[in-house]
């Protein structure tokens, strides 16, 4: 079974080895692959005090995302910053923030502005951890102006640092909690898909 | 079985000489094998470390052993199993999926062998064969498949 998670959820979990340490706590989400899927996490130290990490975890040496904490094997799994940044880089990730941007559909309509990143995260080690719908502040044209609702994305999409470009039938697929988001994106990419 | 909560202060007893030889002040868990390695002990002459092994019995009223000299400083093994970092009691449990299960309020062992046989959480028990790790963040049990 794999479950649905907001980055934002995802930001202070604390980084967890087997052995009960926690070793760092995650600063932000590094994205891969065109921003489809999650490259790693940057890090920061624990406690009051305590900065960015200069090393970071990728996501190939996350043994489980769960809802408390991150878990690792041990210590020896993080890596420098840049080595996870330049893998990101060369996968023809953006690393551009997301959040802000405006959500345009290929017909021009603007559905609103990303507040949130909805995750798919895989439950077996080497499974992924994919990007599948933004949470977004709703605009005019979704009828429900200022709340927040969340809308399924296709595996990849264009995106400027400003706009997202998202198919028109988009909006058909938006749903309000995460509990019946996983069906919405499952539906919405069938149908992008086409019929078989 | 026995608690945690029952075993300590429970009083340590040579059989050779009848004396209180110390008082279990805490028992040392050793997360590798999921059992209890020594018992940490208090108000004894020649140390505060007794190894599981070097035990008689662990008996329902005393702890027995042959004679005070069983009873060392601790070994480097021990010593890096000793403080509060890996006591379990009052720790919370973080399941290997990452998932907070509660916290540790008591662990029951086997008399015999010192093997940990189950960990009481507030409201849930976990069998002391998922025992992974006790760390100073937490205690960490495999996840149920």
């Amino acid at each position: 079974m794999s479950r649905l998670m907001r980055t934002s959820e995802i930001t202070k979990r604390p980084v967890v080895t087997m052995a009960g340490e926690d070793v760092a706590q995650v600063k932000d989400v590094v994205y891969a692959a065109g921003g489809g899927a999650v490259g790693g996490f940057t890090l920061a130290g624990r406690g009051l005090f305590s900065g960015p990490l200069k090393q970071s975890l990728a996501w190939s040496a996350v043994t489980a995302l769960g809802s408390d904490a991150v878990m690792i094997a041990d210590e020896s799994v993080l890596e420098p910053t840049q080595t996870l940044l330049d893998a990101s880089a060369a996968s023809g990730g953006s690393g551009g923030d997301v959040l802000g941007s405006q959500v345009l559909t290929d017909t021009g309509t603007d559905l609103g502005t990303v507040v949130d990143v909805v995750l798919e995260v895989g439950d077996t080690r080497g499974g992924a951890c994919d990007v599948v719908g933004y949470e977004i502040e709703a605009s005019e044209a979704l009828g429900t102006k200022g709340t927040k609702v969340l809308i399924p994305l296709p595996d990849t999409l264009a995106a400027s640092g400003q706009h997202l470009m998202v198919p028109a039938s988009a909006k058909d697929f938006v749903s309000h909690d995460l509990a019946g988001f996983g069906a919405s994106v499952a539906a919405f990419r069938a149908q992008l898909e086409g019929p078989k | 079985m026995t608690l945690f909560s029952e075993a300590k202060g429970r009083q340590v007893v040579s059989t050779s000489t009848a004396d209180t030889v110390g008082k279990v002040h805490e028992l040392v868990v050793d997360p590798a094998t999921r059992s209890v390695l020594a018992l940490e002990l208090k108000k004894t002459a020649s140390g505060d470390t007794l190894r599981y092994t070097d035990i008689t019995a662990f008996g329902e009223d005393a702890v027995t052993v042959a004679g005070a000299d069983a009873i060392t400083e601790a070994g480097e093994d021990v010593a890096a199993l000793l403080g509060k970092d890996h006591h379990l009691i009052g720790k919370r449990v973080l399941s290997s999926a990452g998932d907070d299960l509660g916290k540790v309020t008591d662990v029951e062992f086997a008399a015999e062998s010192g093997r940990v046989t189950a960990l009481h959480l507030e409201s849930s028990e976990v069998s002391g064969q998922r025992l992974l790790g006790v760390g100073s963040y937490a205690v960490v049990v495999a996840a149920e498949q």
